[in-house]
């Protein structure tokens, strides 16, 4: 007998999202340019947006048949995504990759990631200050010695300090 | 033929030649490894500053990095399940699961080995085929690009083991996500939505990165407080009854990664999948069942994309069209020193060719030195506890992303790919038919157009046509197989559980 597969917290909102992004990227696609000829720049993402939309009927339709996985007792359906799938050292390092980028042409690619560096190994459960900071510094010097010397790739000095230091 | 010797030793002999040879390979094994660092991103900009330097330097050194950072990118699929490249990525399906279970150093042994072994393949088939393979590779139309490029697609959507409607939805997403822009043919705006950014386009390195990269990281963290993998790479030159025991498999898939590699646009990606699917289907007994750390399954790939290697020097010297990304860079490269790739080019400058020929030859030997030294250190990164090495990664990625067009926009898409990405691996839908998709996607736009063009816009002489040329047939008879075989009656009649 086949095993039964069973559905995650959140499979089927996500599948129903995937059948709804496939469903609005097909009604772009027949806006490019209609349906006045086959060669049309609207042609071809049309009929990759109509694969899309029939395989994520598919996968609805899948999703919708497995078992869903029990929840523990008393708990429900919000905590249990939380849980299983955007625990909040997930969310948190989500957020801090975020205002990494956010801030990196400002701050510029030295204090930006020097911060980031810092703040995400104490996010992810490195209590030990001081070797976070010696680390940081270890993976930043290397990581900027590799980009800016071998590779000649202009990292953002930070528009902050431009009054600053020049 | 003295003077084909001549000019096929000649980086031997010459010091700088070697060491730049040598120089080229070491960087390029660890370009290729590190995640966030490409082969065609480093060639791009090795050519900014090669242009200079005289021909025969600039192309040993090229020919170093491009076989050395296609053998590289299976070292961090191996230890890290992050493959460097898209060639790698069917390395990572029994890599990481043979690291994981303690035999990281047999495994990157056996790949060095095979590699170096697809590479010399490679570069022999170059040599004496070249000619025959090329005037092949010319007798295909665009259909017959449209069917391989689609092939490619549905043979990754299938390696996942999983859905195949959720491969095939990721493989169609990464062809919507390629669209995205300016039509190359009229210049109609394509899901710019208004947008000044998108009308150039999405980066399919920032998207890479943000699947392979980030959406990793974050699926990592579910596993912070396990123990590290101790990866041992004690044990990394393998016995000869291993490399003898897989060296007809080798063989075979080297022979398709040629072949395939000299196709034009499909390049060691494609070649490493159809091997991998070959191993699957042809290897009875594996060491393990695929997927859980078959030494078939590292064999096969990695002989076939390094083998591609030098087929897809073949029609980039002999018509001058490229076989892969990194090629195409290259015949920028040759452009750039007052060369014209091309037919003519092995008949006014033959010496150029065997030259070439007998730098990938020296570089493939470095591999194999290279190849089995140095991983220790490699591994040792591996070993860093996560708290340090994830958020290392991800500046990586971060800063990789933002050096393809020294743009913060692309450090934005990297992320909302890796978010998004995070959430297709946690609900099983494979992300790398995402990626073949954005790569290969141009390519089937235009070779669909085209097709569709030449069959006076009817799709019944399009449809048609797929059956009255016997290549057409081949390949659709063999895209029509790998549906089939992934459908539950196929799989009840080979007694597979569904």
């Amino acid at each position: 007998m086949p095993p039964v597969r069973t559905r995650l917290p959140g499979e089927t909102v996500f599948a129903v999202l995937m059948l709804l992004l496939s469903a609005f990227l097909l009604w772009a696609a027949v806006d490019i340019s209609g349906l006045k000829s086959y060669t049309s720049a609207g042609a071809y993402p049309m009929a990759a947006a109509a694969t899309m939309l029939v395989c994520s009927l598919i996968v609805v339709a899948q999703t919708a048949r497995a078992q869903a996985q029990p929840l523990e007792p008393g708990e429900s359906a919000w905590r249990a995504f939380v849980r299983r799938i955007a625990p909040p050292v997930i969310v948190s390092t989500s957020l801090a990759i975020a205002a990494y980028m956010l801030t990196l042409e400002w701050l510029g690619f030295v204090v930006a990631s020097y911060a980031f560096l810092v703040v995400t190994m104490r996010l992810l459960g490195s209590a030990r200050w001081g070797l976070n900071l010696l680390s940081s510094a270890l993976v930043l010097g290397a990581i900027y010695l590799v980009f800016q010397t071998v590779f000649s790739v202009v990292l953002p000095a930070g528009r902050l300090w431009q009054g600053v230091f020049s | 033929m003295n003077e084909v010797l001549q000019y096929f030793f000649m980086s031997w002999v010459d010091p700088k030649l070697v060491f730049l040879a040598a120089a080229g390979t070491f960087a390029g094994i660890y370009i290729g490894a590190i995640p966030g660092l490409s082969v065609t991103m480093a060639v791009s900009i090795l050519i900014s500053f090669t242009f200079k330097w005289h021909v025969n330097d600039a192309l040993v050194l090229i020919a170093g990095i491009y076989l050395g950072g296609v053998y590289g990118g299976s070292r961090s699929a191996i230890l890290l399940n992050i493959p460097g490249a898209p060639a790698a990525i069917a390395t990572a399906l029994d890599g990481y699961p043979l690291a994981k279970r303690g035999e990281a150093g047999a495994a990157i042994g056996l790949t060095t080995v095979m590699s170096v072994i697809g590479g010399f393949v490679g570069i022999l088939a170059l040599a004496a085929f070249a000619p025959l393979v090329s005037s092949f590779a010319l007798h295909f139309g665009p259909r017959d690009y449209l069917m391989l490029a689609i092939w490619g697609i549905l043979l990754v959507g299938s390696l996942s083991g999983g859905s195949l409607a959720k491969g095939i939805f990721a493989g169609a997403l990464g062809v919507l996500i390629a669209s995205v822009g300016l039509d190359p043919l009229t210049a109609e705006q394509r899901f710019t939505f208004g947008s000044v950014q998108l009308t150039a386009g999405i980066s399919y390195i920032a998207a890479m990165i943000g699947f392979f990269g980030v959406a990793e990281i974050l699926a990592q963290m579910h596993e912070l407080h396990l123990k590290a993998v101790k990866q041992d790479v004690s044990k990394i030159v393998p016995s000869w009854a291993m490399v003898r025991k897989h060296l007809p498999l080798s063989l075979r898939t080297s022979a398709i990664g040629v072949g395939v590699g000299a196709l034009p646009g499909a390049g060691g990606d494609i070649a490493a999948l159809m091997a991998y699917d070959h191993a699957r289907r042809t290897v009875k007994n594996p060491s393990r069942p695929f997927g859980q750390g078959a030494y078939e399954g590292l064999v096969a790939p990695e002989s076939a994309n390094n083998a591609a290697v030098g087929g897809a020097y073949v029609p980039m010297m002999t018509l001058g069209i490229p076989g892969d990304a990194v090629t195409a860079v290259i015949i920028g490269a040759l452009y750039i020193h007052g060369l014209k790739p091309g037919p003519m080019l092995m008949i006014e400058t033959p010496h150029l060719f065997w030259f070439t020929v007998g730098s990938l030859v020296l570089a493939n030997l470095f591999l194999l030195v290279f190849g089995l030294t140095g991983i220790r250190l490699f591994a040792k990164v591996v070993d860093t506890p996560k708290p340090i090495l994830l958020p290392a990664i991800l500046v990586l990625s971060a800063v990789g992303a933002y050096a393809i067009n020294n743009s913060i926009v692309d450090v934005y898409w990297m992320l909302g790919f890796g978010v998004f990405g995070y959430f297709l691996k946690i609900y099983g839908y494979p992300v790398a038919p995402v990626i073949l998709g954005m790569i290969l996607g141009p390519l089937m736009d235009r070779s669909y157009r085209q097709a569709m063009i030449s069959a006076q816009e009817s799709p019944l002489i399009f449809a048609s046509e797929f059956f009255t040329s016997p290549l057409s047939a081949v390949i659709l008879a063999a895209l029509s197989f790998t549906i089939v075989s992934q459908t539950r009656w196929w799989k009840r009649r080979r007694g597979q559980t569904v």
